[in-house]
């Protein structure tokens, strides 16, 4: 229970000073009228809906460079020659930040949904396919020819031999992707996406609600962190 | 000896002579670790007194220099063999040139001058726990305290290992403790050994072993004392 | 062998591009040649338009990363090293290290309005993380008989801090930095999109709403080599100060 001493002690200074007039309402507004924002917020739904739009994004943006960057990463790993051809190709563009997508998914696709689902895909894509490449090419040797001499159909090949035995760090890729996942779509939101908590977050700021801002931000903390719980739960 | 509600070390008295090798044995758990902190001065005494060359212990000090078991650990990756060494020199507040000159000299003793520039990584187990050996002599300690240091090594470099640690240990009468788990060397080694048994550690058996020196691999182990004192003492580890 | 085959599999898409722009299947409107991309980078090198935005995104995110690593490795080497600061401050930086940079950024909007100032500190802020974790890690990662050895010794606490704590943790200490770098440029680009700060950000925003395509896809070609560059620079900068470890057997 030493970890809650500093956030109770903050918040206690926090609130205290706020009430003595000595910091300024407009900016850091005060724990008790964020947690009154909070209850109003989650009793109409704004937040909830707010945070529904922007997992919506997320995981749909997820989702698709799930399944693109297994398939392809497992190509890669089953075979270093294709990966010595594709690679400096990948190398090249995995760098570019995903953001620097933003325009051009605007340009694309205009706001809304699939704009930023497709800025978060590209952000997931590199680990997931990364991560399963080092899994695939990490699994037991002989395996990829047990499979082949099985006379299996590459999907099959896939699905009963050579994903479950790289499953382990295949997953690991996959609780990184999420979470940055989370982190891009939020981004999209507060760069110029009009949806989502991100946006909810901007226009608060914009409105002076800064308790409603908080409130927002606080939440957004609480549902990473427990993401992140979840995922190294689950996975 | 305790921590807390356990007593890991009761009644464990005794004394060592200048320039002696004193070798405690005994199974795990029966505190010979903690016996080498207490006397490292590494570990507060919660009962008892220790007392180096009439000193009491406090605290830890140079002059009784440790080799840990686990040379992987004990040595810093990042310094060259020569670099570890310089390291203990550098403690004693030695300087240059003084400093490089003493570092060739304990290499050439540990046969590590070909390593002087490699890393302890590139080096086999046997060669590392040298470099800590050599690193431990640099501090020119009155006291050698030695942690179960071959355990990790195969038999031929272990032997070799025993061989060149009681030649040294002669050569700059450094009195030594050495803890093994392993009755024959504790014999081969010492001119004293201590069988500690556990729960709580305390003395099971003191000996002297008067077997002349120098000692030899095949020859020692087969003398009619050594077996005798193996004899005596076996039984006491099975317990 | 092999590089020739990445250089043709790399040819070979640009061409595609190339191939699908000329169909013009997507307007090129929103999907412009390399061709006409290429030239556009080119004009913009060699009239010297591009320095200017190139300098203020990167100095920008050089002010933040610097200034969040000091302020990493400061913090971390304290936290690392102390058992009770653990006990007392993981928990909390565990709570902040998933909150994603970004949503930072309406906090220095109302504090710091849409300035520099607002950038740098979302950079430091969002670029903290990654270099303080680690080095946390670093610092909690000597190993014990490292401890008592330098007991043993006698060495001040500086000492075991320079010679020892320091060295141990390095190799997290760099990695985090690379990340944290990393981090940098996105909040810079981010931060000049939502300010409109002059840089690279803002050029490819604007392009995009003038819809100047080629503008638009050169600016992310600079981005992309600027995100190499400060890899491989880091990278490099690891490989020398590491050296040991590529001796490993």
């Amino acid at each position: 229970m030493k970890g809650a001493l500093i956030p109770v002690l903050l918040l206690v200074a926090w609130e205290a000073g706020s009430r003595a007039g000595v910091l300024p309402m407009d900016s850091f507004s005060r724990p008790s009228d964020i947690a009154v924002a909070f209850a109003r917020g989650i009793g109409d739904g704004t937040i909830l809906l707010a945070t529904w739009q922007t997992f919506e994004a997320a995981l749909s943006g997820f989702a698709c460079a799930a399944i693109a960057g297994i398939l392809c990463g497992a190509i890669l790993g089953l075979s270093p020659r294709i990966e010595r051809v594709v690679g400096p190709s990948i190398d090249a563009l995995r760098p570019i930040p995903s953001v620097a997508l933003i325009p051009l998914a605007l340009l694309l696709f205009g706001f809304g949904l699939t704009m930023e689902a497709s800025v978060v895909a590209f952000a997931c894509f590199w680990p997931i396919v990364l991560m399963t490449t080092a899994a695939v090419r990490g699994i037991e040797p002989r395996l990829p020819d047990v499979a082949r001499s099985l006379e299996l159909s590459f999907i099959s090949q896939m699905k009963k031999i050579i994903l479950p035995a790289a499953l382990g760090r295949i997953t690991v890729g996959l609780r990184l992707a999420l979470a940055i996942s989370l982190v891009v779509a939020v981004t999209v939101e507060i760069v110029l996406n009009p949806r989502g908590l991100g946006y909810s977050m901007i226009g608060a700021q914009q409105a002076l609600r800064s308790d409603i801002m908080y409130a927002e931000l606080l939440w957004l903390g609480v549902v990473g962190w427990l993401l992140n719980y979840v995922l190294r739960k689950i996975l | 000896m305790s921590f807390g509600q356990r007593a890991v070390l009761s009644d464990v008295s005794f004394e060592v002579a200048a320039g002696e090798f004193l070798c405690v044995v005994g199974p795990s758990g029966c505190g010979k670790t903690t016996l080498l902190r207490l006397l490292a001065g590494l570990l507060p005494l919660s009962a008892g007194e220790i007392r180096v060359d009439g000193q009491p212990v406090r605290g830890p000090s140079r002059e009784r220099a440790i080799v840990f078991q686990d040379y992987s650990k004990a040595l810093l990756p990042w310094l060259t063999v020569a670099g570890n060494v310089a390291l203990s020199l550098e403690a004693c507040q030695i300087a240059e040139p003084m400093r490089t000159t003493r570092v060739e000299e304990l290499l050439g003793k540990m046969g590590l001058q070909n390593a002087a520039r490699q890393y302890p990584s590139q080096l086999s187990g046997g060669m590392q726990q040298r470099v800590q050996i050599a690193r431990a002599l640099a501090q020119e300690p009155k006291l050698l305290l030695m942690d179960e240091p071959f355990g990790a090594l195969d038999a031929i470099t272990r032997q070799g290992l025993q061989d060149e640690v009681t030649r040294l240990a002669a050569e700059e009468r450094t009195t030594v403790v050495f803890i093994t788990h392993d009755l024959e060397e504790a014999i081969y080694l010492g001119d004293q050994v201590i069988v500690l048994a556990a729960n709580p550690g305390r003395i099971a058996e003191k000996i002297a072993v008067e077997i002349p020196r120098p000692r030899s691999q095949l020859e020692t182990r087969e003398d009619r004392r050594f077996l005798a004192y193996r004899h005596r003492l076996f039984g006491l580890l099975q317990r | 062998m092999s590089r020739v085959g990445a250089a043709l599999f790399a040819l070979g898409l640009i061409l595609l591009w190339q191939l699908a722009a000329d169909s013009k299947i997507i307007s090129p409107i929103f999907f412009p040649s390399p061709g006409r991309t290429l030239g556009e980078l080119y004009a913009q090198v060699t009239s010297g338009r591009l320095w200017q935005p190139l300098g203020a995104t990167t100095l920008r995110m050089l002010y933040g990363w610097v200034l969040a690593s000091f302020l990493g490795i400061v913090l971390g080497a304290a936290i690392g090293s102390s058992r009770a600061a653990r006990d007392y401050l993981e928990p909390t930086l565990e709570f902040l290290r998933p909150l994603p940079a970004s949503a930072i950024i309406p906090v220095a909007i109302l504090f710091l309005g849409l300035s520099n100032g607002m950038s740098t500190a979302v950079i430091a802020f969002g670029s903290l993380w990654p270099v303080l974790l680690g080095t946390v890690h670093g610092f909690k990662s000597v190993q014990p008989e490292l401890i008592e050895l330098s007991a043993s010794l006698r060495l001040s606490r500086w000492e075991v801090l320079r010679k020892i704590a320091l060295p141990t943790a390095l190799p997290d200490i760099l990695a985090g930095a690379r990340i944290s770098l990393a981090i940098a440029l996105i909040l810079a680009v981010v931060t000049e999109m939502q300010a409109s700060l002059p840089g690279l950000g803002q050029n490819i925003l604007l392009a995009q709403r003038s819809y100047r395509s080629p503008e638009l896809y050169a600016g992310i070609v600079v981005l992309g080599l600027m995100g190499f560059a400060a890899n491989q620079l880091l990278l490099l900068m690891e490989t020398r100060m590491l050296r040991w470890r590529a001796a490993a057997v």
